[in-house]
């Protein structure tokens, strides 16, 4: 089992604000995925993942952003990444999902997005 | 002077009784048990029969196994040249009905045995005991015996001898029986170890077969000869026992048109490998109706979101079509959805990446959009499209490839473009590393020869390569 860790921090109203820390493979993913799925469960149906602790991210990786994006969509929310590594970042970009998964540099910047209305953090 | 189990009366009587047939089937049985009967002489029982001999002082003795209808020395000290004799007439074959060690002091006087074989042929024997050698659930194998040419008398300490022989002689069976037994648990144990091998090597082969077979229905079996065009591919599994989530294709559109592609489905195993055979003929069928390559990837990705069995995978892929340039070499129109980019190898050490803007995951999102973009590719130049499993290739130090290690790679290659010798350079960068690419790896390389080269171009080249270059992919660190 690699190392992977989400802690939820943030978690105002219809918001919820996770830090990810770890390695985000096929071990991994499905409980990245689970895990924010019962975030949105719960409520908080604008997320926010901060990737700062984010060592490694493969194709089930991305297979877990897809499936919470799809699901906050269906939820009328949002997912939006802060801190984004540089290499998962290129790897956004290079599968196109940087377009569909805003990216903030930093965890506030990306709350104080957040805060005037939730609809332009998916602008 | 009393003579223990001194039988003169006749069979039936308390010295010489009858076994029942269920008595008699049962002392075969242990017989058979022993594995003894038609061995080869063995010195331990050639010792009880001369000590035997010398203890009595009798010219002879023997060690013997009653068989169903014969009697078989098993040890013979002075019979030469006696391996058996018929059990009818056999003194022990009587001796083994007897319950005690039978001393005939004169056969002679004997009723059964003075018309024995022994006794009124050339040996003429006129003295005879034997003790049987009795099994400890009570079966009596044979006997060991005395005989001599003189009627004699033995003390109640002499036939305590020869039974304490008998029992020395079941000593030694018993310990043949243990050995033997060892040695049949221990063959068999092998036999069962070497069947439970073969059959797991029959096993992997069946599964790498089954993989392999499999496999080949998800790739092309031969690149086609394109006119004007070289083409190399390659292809590795990183498992012989996994089908790869890799896959690519080159097929002609008809006129002088022509289609290919290089993709990469998430994940590995049957469900990938079902994944990527939708995906391949999704892609052929889509380009036959409309070959635009960004209309070609909209296609797959709505086939892909509208069949519920692909789930929440997805796959990434270069697709393009090619066309004779007005003047030389090929038009190239390529869309990328989600894959890294194909490499324009302009000749002289130049490398371009061929990326067009925004070409998503496909199969991942409704609304996915594609774009296209378009290439002369000249003769002396090529175009290499990859899986990510060439890039994230790790080195000694554990660094990967990457996208600079392979556009540096690409760049260091000087003079006019051949597609086999770009892949054959790239693989031998593969199997430089130390652990092999560790994942599946597709390649594909398109070049336009020189003219001068042209005409010689007879075929492509291709190289799939099914089994791993390296070992068992190791976990990324």
């Amino acid at each position: 089992m690699t190392d992977f860790r989400l802690t939820a921090q943030h978690t105002d109203g219809d918001l919820a604000l996770a830090q990810v820390a770890g390695e985000l493979d096929i071990d991994t993913a499905p409980h990245l995925r689970t895990q924010a799925l019962a975030l949105i469960e719960q409520g908080h149906r604008h997320l926010i993942l901060d990737l700062a602790a984010v060592t490694f991210c493969d194709s089930s990786g991305f297979n877990a952003l897809v499936g919470i994006l799809r699901c906050a969509k269906s939820a009328d929310g949002t997912l939006v990444l802060a801190a984004v590594p540089d290499r998962l970042a290129r790897l956004l970009n290079l599968t196109g999902l940087d377009t569909l998964l805003p990216a903030h540099p930093t965890a506030a910047h990306a709350l104080v997005a957040h805060t005037p209305s939730p609809d332009t953090a998916t602008a | 002077m009393p003579q223990a189990g001194h039988a003169t009366g006749p069979a039936g009587t308390p010295g010489r009784r009858t076994l029942s047939a269920a008595e008699e089937a049962a002392r075969i049985d242990a017989v058979r048990r022993y594995d003894i009967l038609d061995t080869p002489p063995d010195g331990a029982f050639d010792r009880v029969a001369a000590m035997a001999a010398r203890l009595f002082k009798v010219p002879v003795a023997s060690v013997t196994i009653v068989d169903e209808d014969r009697i078989w020395f098993k040890a013979a000290h002075g019979l030469e040249g006696v391996s058996e004799i018929g059990r009818e007439p056999g003194l022990c074959g009587s001796a083994i009905l007897a319950d005690e060690t039978l001393v005939i002091p004169d056969t002679f006087t004997d009723p059964v045995a003075f018309n024995n074989g022994l006794v009124t042929g050339p040996m003429a024997v006129r003295f005879y005991a034997a003790a049987p050698i009795i099994t400890g659930d009570g079966h009596r194998l044979g006997t060991v015996n005395i005989l001599d040419t003189k009627p004699r008398l033995i003390t109640e300490d002499d036939t305590a001898t020869l039974a304490d022989l008998a029992a020395i002689v079941l000593d030694e069976l018993e310990m043949r029986l243990a050995a033997l037994n060892a040695l049949r648990t221990e063959q068999e144990r092998r036999i069962e170890q070497e069947e439970a091998r073969q059959r797991a090597e029959r096993d992997k082969s069946a599964i790498e077969a089954f993989a392999s077979t499999l496999q080949r229905t998800l790739l092309p079996p031969a690149l086609p000869v394109v006119p004007g065009l070289e083409l190399a591919c390659h292809y590795a599994t990183a498992s012989p026992q996994n089908v790869g989530g890799d896959f690519y294709d080159v097929f002609p559109l008809g006129g002088k048109r022509w289609a290919f592609f290089l993709g990469d489905v998430c994940g590995k195993g049957p469900e990938a490998a079902a994944l990527t055979s939708l995906t391949r003929y999704t892609l052929r069928a889509a380009a036959l109706i409309d070959p635009d390559p960004d209309v070609v990837l909209t296609s797959l990705n709505t086939a892909l979101l509208l069949d519920p069995a692909v789930g929440t995978r997805f796959c990434t892929a270069v697709f393009g079509v090619l066309e004779p340039h007005e003047d030389e070499g090929f038009t190239i129109t390529v869309a990328t959805g989600g894959h890294p980019p194909a490499y324009h190898l302009r000749g002289q050490g130049a490398v371009e990446a061929v990326q067009p803007k925004g070409g998503m995951l496909i199969g991942a999102l409704a609304g996915a959009h594609f774009a296209s973009h378009s290439i002369h590719l000249a003769p002396g130049e090529g175009l290499l499209l990859y899986t990510d499993g060439l890039t994230e290739a790790r080195t000694l130090g554990g660094e990967m490839i990457g996208d600079e290690g392979l556009t540096r790679f690409l760049a260091a290659r000087t003079g006019p473009v051949s597609a086999a010798t770009v892949i054959g350079d790239t693989v031998d960068l593969i199997d430089a590393m130390p652990h092999g690419a560790g994942d599946d790896v597709a390649l594909l390389a398109l070049s336009v020869p020189l003219a001068d080269a042209a005409a010689s171009l007879t075929a492509t080249a291709t190289a799939h390569t099914i089994a791993p270059a390296g070992e068992t992919p190791e976990r990324r660190p």
